[in-house]
């Protein structure tokens, strides 16, 4: 429900720049919304709750500090001896007593993995998008979203004289045969694949193919390449 | 009416071969006439993924385990998954598979029966019957061959040999010969090369004498034969050359026996020769000599007449259907026989009684690819009902109407399961419930297939556009940049 096919936006702030969007998101509607704040907000609990559970089990464990120092706050907000009292709170409330005999129940063999398979889990972001921006006379930017919400979209730009040819192949993918658009880029062995998470579908492929073709390079120029192009 | 053709065989280019020339021919003219021709096979070394030939023949290289001689290791249904794929993304309607000893033919027939699509096989080779190893290729090929619609065999002896292994109808076999391009083996003296008239070369009693031997060197190929009668021949002929070109893991033999006997002045051995370069060897020497013990068809001796070339071989296999008599000497597949045979080619040579210059234009008008289309095209018709029963089989077979009780009333193999069933379970007392078994699994397999990667989650290919029809093409608006 909160994904659906891959599909493609077109956006054309100017004549000379155009940017395909292919996004497993669908367009946001006011229950839609709702929704993605609601699994937000799941989200954080649940992975509240696995963090204190690990904070009680660490807190059994050898190493822990002693817990003999506590009483009232420290002046000092946010400061290293607050954090301790808060924590401190926390282990102390009930929730932190319930997590605890949790805690105490299960061995590290299990808690471990176990906590760390749904932090990743939660972690993860529930769309992908991969976008291809086209600017004539500059070149092209690829981006693609990240999987999880640590690390940031990862995007690579390719000057217009790097850039050799713009075309659509066939390859062998698990146990499927996809068509994909690839850049050719001038100096470099493997060529780059344009939205390399999402693949999606031959019709969307050859439309932005044309697109790009016909915003890169201009009408007289465009021709040479088409007659030129290789494959 | 023109087909989607699928060609699957774990033999193809860039491996040389009959096999491999042969599904590479025929692809091509039967694009020529119209059809849409792809070829499956497995991944080579440097040449992988979706490749496209000339004139459009698309050629889907799949990543695959390799384990002997260029055969993939059979899986039986691993390669469903990806041959359902490529079937329907290319809108295929015949699966037509080449050479018995590839799994991947085989593979590719039963799926394809699974799927609903009819069937061809080509086989190019011949078997035995004795030995441990022929007796389980044999069990494969009834399996693969229970239920298939059609079987080419590419001469008499390979049908009788395919039937008798694989326990067929013999009306579902037909023979197609395999074919040259002959433009490809023209003789020195072709008019293409030189503008004077054809003169009939004039041997003296002197004059040397070159024998050819072309053929890759292993056991089935007959070079022990080859080994034993050369310094024979070289011993009762003076002015006689040898010239041998090919590879394998019995040149060592070769190589050992010219040694021995002090011959390397009148034996050249050139090594692995690339298919094009096959004919400026041949042009080279008079007589061709083909030593095989087993053979299906033999091309190689048709490439030898084409290039002006009298052709000793002997007489096993298919090679007697080949060529008529008066291109060639046959000997028995045994020394003292081969000797005797070449002494008769070299004497008919100098005695000027063989018109070697005609064979060219002989072997032109009895071989041509077109032809083999054509026929091939005729067994489509065929099997997809297209051409009446009574057409493709002949009338006293049409009217034997109860000749296979699983054959439907349209004169096609039905696709119904329990059809294909009954023709499976007939392969033996165990094998038959094995295969039945194994026909089971592939048709849920294939249900699974249906729900995991449903058929409208696939793209269709795109054609590559045919050449009759420019004016749709242009409509289009489209030129793909391949």
């Amino acid at each position: 429900m909160l994904t659906t096919q891959p599909h493609l936006r077109v956006r054309r702030p100017s004549p000379t720049t155009v940017e395909y969007t292919i996004s497993t998101s669908p367009t946001l509607t006011l229950p839609l919304r709702l929704l993605l704040v609601t699994t937000i907000i799941l989200r954080l609990l649940v992975g509240f709750s696995i963090l204190l559970l690990l904070y009680s089990k660490y807190l059994l464990s050898n190493f822990a500090p002693d817990s003999s120092t506590r009483g009232l706050p420290p002046a000092a907000f946010l400061s290293y001896d607050y954090i301790a009292y808060v924590l401190g709170q926390i282990h102390t409330s009930r929730a932190g007593v319930l997590s605890t005999r949790l805690a105490t129940l299960t061995p590290y063999s299990l808690l471990l993995p176990l906590s760390f398979l749904v932090l990743h889990i939660l972690l993860r972001r529930p769309h992908t998008t991969e976008s291809l921006l086209v600017l004539r006379g500059l070149g092209i930017q690829t981006s693609t979203s990240s999987a999880s919400y640590l690390s940031s979209a990862t995007t690579r730009f390719i000057p217009t004289e790097k850039v050799q040819d713009i075309l659509v192949n066939e390859a062998f993918r698990g146990f499927e045969v996809r068509y994909y658009l690839v850049v050719v880029v001038e100096g470099e062995e493997e060529v780059v694949v344009v939205f390399p998470r999402l693949l999606p579908r031959r019709v969307i492929v050859e439309k932005v193919w044309r697109g790009v073709r016909g915003c890169l390079w201009e009408k007289g120029k465009e021709d040479r390449v088409v007659s030129g192009g290789k494959g | 009416m023109p087909y989607n053709i699928a060609m699957v065989s774990d033999f193809f280019f860039p491996q040389p071969g009959g096999v491999e020339s042969h599904m590479y021919q025929l692809s091509t003219k039967l694009i020529d006439r119209g059809h849409k021709v792809i070829v499956i096979t497995h991944a080579y070394e440097g040449r992988t993924g979706v490749r496209y030939l000339t004139n459009g023949l698309k050629v889907y290289h799949v990543p695959f385990l390799i384990i002997y001689r260029a055969s993939t290791f059979p899986t039986v249904f691993s390669f469903l998954p990806i041959f359902r794929n490529i079937v329907i993304r290319e809108e295929i309607e015949i699966v037509h598979g080449h050479g018995s000893l590839s799994s991947f033919c085989i593979e590719a027939i039963l799926h394809a029966r699974t799927m609903g699509i009819r069937t061809v096989f080509t086989d190019h080779s011949l078997f035995g019957f004795a030995d441990a190893g022929s007796i389980l290729t044999n069990k494969l090929l009834k399996f693969a061959l229970s239920d298939v619609d059609h079987v080419i065999c590419v001469s008499h002896t390979c049908k009788e040999n395919t039937v008798l292994r694989a326990s067929l109808d013999p009306l579902m076999v037909s023979v197609i010969p395999n074919a040259v391009v002959a433009e490809n083996f023209r003789p020195l003296s072709h008019p293409a090369y030189s503008d004077t008239a054809i003169l009939p070369q004039h041997l003296g009693p002197h004059d040397t004498i070159t024998i050819v031997v072309i053929s890759r060197l292993f056991y089935n190929k007959g070079t022990d034969l080859l080994v034993a009668a050369i310094p024979r021949i070289l011993a009762s002929h003076p002015n006689v050359r040898f010239i041998i070109a090919g590879s394998g893991p019995k040149a060592i033999d070769l190589e050992q026996m010219l040694e021995r006997n002090v011959l390397q002045d009148r034996v050249e051995m050139l090594g692995p020769v690339r298919h094009e370069e096959v004919r400026d060897v041949m042009v080279r020497g008079h007589i061709y000599l083909h030593p095989s013990l087993t053979e299906a068809f033999g091309t190689v001796i048709v490439e030898a007449a084409s290039c002006g070339l009298y052709v000793v071989c002997t007489q096993v296999g298919g090679i007697p259907e080949v060529l008529p008599a008066h291109m060639t000497v046959f000997a028995k597949p045994e020394e003292d026989d081969l000797v005797a045979a070449t002494g008769r080619a070299i004497a008919a040579l100098r005695a000027n009684k063989v018109r070697t210059e005609k064979f060219h234009d002989q072997v032109k008008m009895m071989y041509s690819w077109t032809d083999v289309a054509e026929r091939t095209e005729r067994v489509y018709d065929g099997i997809s009902g297209a051409l009446s029963e009574a057409d493709f089989y002949g009338y006293e077979a049409a009217d034997a109407a109860s000749w296979s009780a699983t054959r439907g009333r349209a004169g096609v193999q039905s696709f119904a399961l329990i059809d294909r069933l009954k023709r499976y379970y007939g392969c033996g007392i165990w094998a038959g419930k094995l295969f039945c078994l194994c026909v089971v699994i592939d048709y849920l397999l294939f249900l699974m297939l249906e729900f995991w990667a449903p058929r409208d989650a696939i793209d269709i290919a795109r054609s590559w556009p045919k050449k009759l029809r420019e004016e749709k093409v242009a409509g289009d608006g489209s030129s793909f940049p391949k």
